[in-house]
């Protein structure tokens, strides 16, 4: 089982105020007004082309918003020096395999980039704290192994690593359990849960509704490009929002205590 | 696949002692052996008398032979495969692709543009460095023109850069093939642009040393600067921005240094190819793809690459000479097609 270690600062408070972007002609998300609450779990849910892999890019601040702010504890983030906003919010997008021979060291290492000096490169300092980071993904004894010889799970369990190297007390995953298998899934889901207790504020797209439900403290539902709920799974998951958002019947299920449901395609 | 050496620093230092001593070894034969045959005494007193302090007395024509002919030309072959290896290092990375070549934006055809222009009208005739500065100002202006054409609201985006250069490389090529039918009739002048364009580093004296190192230098130096942000674009635009990489300054610094690289290269030495392709692709495949490895190992592996070719280029049917380029892509293709096809192979057993 991972364990987690490392800094409990506090992560802070980041939000999106009317947020919109336009691509192309075409807004990908309007007038979303969102907080991502410190030391909490949030899950991003919404069908297809929501707007949900859009909304982490704003949320880390590597897409410009066209209209509205992304603020990071109060501070416009697209006025933040991109070394120092990547040193406080990182951001792990929909898996790609690696096409490099990095091995897993070096590929983690990528991952101090923001602290790293650019005469003196990484510090012992720096490597210590990489060993830290492989260890609490399970992936210390992968550390020599070619990042393009990894499994599914093994990939990400790495990335997360390279997440973790980063320091950053917000942490934005795109979709982290979309290739892993159950055991792996929610191996993954608890150290995310886990990072959360200890102060870092993680969110995730999900497309696994009760494991939304389970894991996360809050849920943001999207669709077409805008944000229908917000907020705990109890009050924001129930039938009737599932059938509008996601066209499908959702059938609670018995003796839980989380809102999770069994799904039915509509009739 | 990545080879030998593992990840780890000292390899990589184990990796750069041989290179050294491979470089040493090529520059003393280039150095020692000749056409004109010299005493190894003699070649050793005119180095003692160049590079020692005090004043010693030397034979006049093998201080000529030795100092003015052989030694300049082992330092410019070094130089020139060093700034090509170390371009095409950073293209590879750039572009996130193992078969870019220094000269893949437009940047080694404007050069040549730029000689070949510079030989047609006659200038290089009157001004000995006309050819090379030309050759370099091809270099950067194809730049210019490449990054221009590709940037839409301060983004520049490396699909449209490559596409744009794909474009500019054959107009250019056409624009040499037509200076150069135009020339057909002044032999002297097609006789020159035919030499050019083959690459070579006979004749090269200490003027064209000194050519190449000014753009060496500050290539280099852009190059190291921008290694660690090299190593991140090779995850993708958007993963290296998460993670704190200023993109697009990047993506003009490592551009402009490889220019600077292959203009001043192919300004002293014509087109040498397969240099940039073959080398940083071998480096990469021993040692792995962190530039701050990667970039100096093929900087070094280029030198001794280029002089070992030309040692071959003047000894294989001496005292007649072979072109340069001809010897770098006889040697360089073969092994390249080689590495495709075990790369290839292994594609298909990991499926």
């Amino acid at each position: 089982m991972m364990e987690t270690r490392g800094s409990a600062r506090r992560a802070p408070r980041l939000e999106l105020v009317d947020g919109g972007v336009e691509r192309r002609g075409r807004w990908l998300l309007r007038d979303v007004d969102l907080v991502i609450e410190p030391a909490m779990l949030t899950s991003v849910v919404g069908p297809n082309g929501a707007g949900k892999s859009t909304l982490l890019r704003l949320l880390s601040g590597t897409w410009r918003l066209t209209e509205g702010k992304a603020l990071l504890g109060g501070f416009d983030l697209s006025a933040l020096p991109r070394r120092q906003a990547a040193r406080r919010v990182a951001y792990v997008p929909q898996t790609v395999r690696p096409t490099f021979e990095f091995t897993v060291r070096e590929f983690v290492t990528l991952g101090r980039y923001p602290h790293e000096s650019r005469l003196f490169g990484t510090r012992s300092a720096d490597r210590g704290w990489i060993d830290r980071c492989l260890d609490d993904t399970d992936v210390l004894a992968l550390a020599e192994r070619r990042v393009t010889t990894l499994s599914g799970g093994e990939l990400q369990r790495v990335l997360m690593a390279r997440c973790l190297a980063t320091e950053a007390e917000v942490l934005l995953l795109d979709e982290p359990t979309s290739n892993l298998d159950l055991a792996h899934g929610l191996d993954l889901l608890g150290l995310a849960r886990r990072l959360a207790c200890e102060g870092r504020s993680v969110v995730l797209v999900l497309h696994d509704l009760n494991a939304a439900a389970r894991f996360a403290d809050r849920v943001a539902v999207l669709d077409g490009g805008a944000l229908i709920a917000e907020g705990p799974p109890a009050e924001v998951l129930n039938p009737d929002l599932l059938r509008r958002v996601f066209r499908v019947e959702a059938v609670p299920l018995e003796g839980s205590t989380a809102p999770v449901f069994d799904f039915e395609p509509l009739r | 696949m990545r080879i030998a050496f593992g990840g780890n620093q000292a390899g990589f230092w184990w990796y750069m002692a041989a290179g050294a001593v491979l470089l040493l070894a090529f520059a003393g034969i280039g150095l020692f052996r000749g056409a004109v045959p010299i005493d190894e005494g003699d070649v050793l007193a005119v180095l003692a008398r160049h590079l020692l302090p005090g004043e010693r007395a030397a034979d006049p024509s093998v201080d000529t032979i030795v100092w003015s002919l052989r030694a300049p030309r082992v330092v410019v072959a070094a130089m020139v495969g060093g700034c090509l290896a170390l371009a095409g290092a950073q293209m590879q990375g750039l572009f996130r692709n193992p078969l870019a070549s220094p000269g893949i934006v437009g940047t080694s055809t404007g050069a040549a543009a730029g000689a070949v222009f510079a030989l047609t009208f006659g200038l290089a005739g009157t001004f000995l460095l006309a050819a090379p500065l030309f050759a370099v100002a091809g270099a950067l202006l194809s730049l210019l023109i490449v990054t221009r054409i590709a940037t839409r609201d301060g983004y520049t985006p490396v699909t449209t850069l490559l596409l744009a250069g794909v474009a500019l490389n054959a107009l250019l090529a056409a624009f040499n093939s037509w200076l150069i039918a135009r020339s057909w009739e002044q032999y002297e002048a097609a006789r020159r642009i035919a030499y050019w364009m083959m690459g070579g580093v006979t004749d090269r004296g200490w003027v064209h040393v000194g050519m190449v190192l000014p753009g060496m230098v500050i290539g280099c130096a852009i190059a190291v600067w921008f290694a660690r942000d090299l190593d991140l674009l090779l995850e993708g635009e958007e993963v290296a921005a998460s993670l704190g990489v200023d993109i697009e300054k990047t993506k003009r610094a490592v551009l402009w240094s490889a220019a600077i690289l292959t203009g001043s290269a192919v300004a002293v030495s014509g087109v040498v190819g397969f240099v940039g392709l073959v080398v940083p692709h071998l480096v990469r495949l021993l040692l792995g793809p962190v530039h701050r490895r990667l970039l100096p190992a093929a900087f070094l592996t280029g030198a001794w690459f280029v002089v070992g070719a030309d040692l071959l280029a003047r000894t294989l049917v001496a005292p007649e000479e072979v072109f340069l380029g001809v010897v770098t892509a006889f040697v360089g293709a073969p092994f390249f097609l080689f590495l495709l096809v075990r790369h290839e192979s292994e594609v298909a057993v990991s499926r």
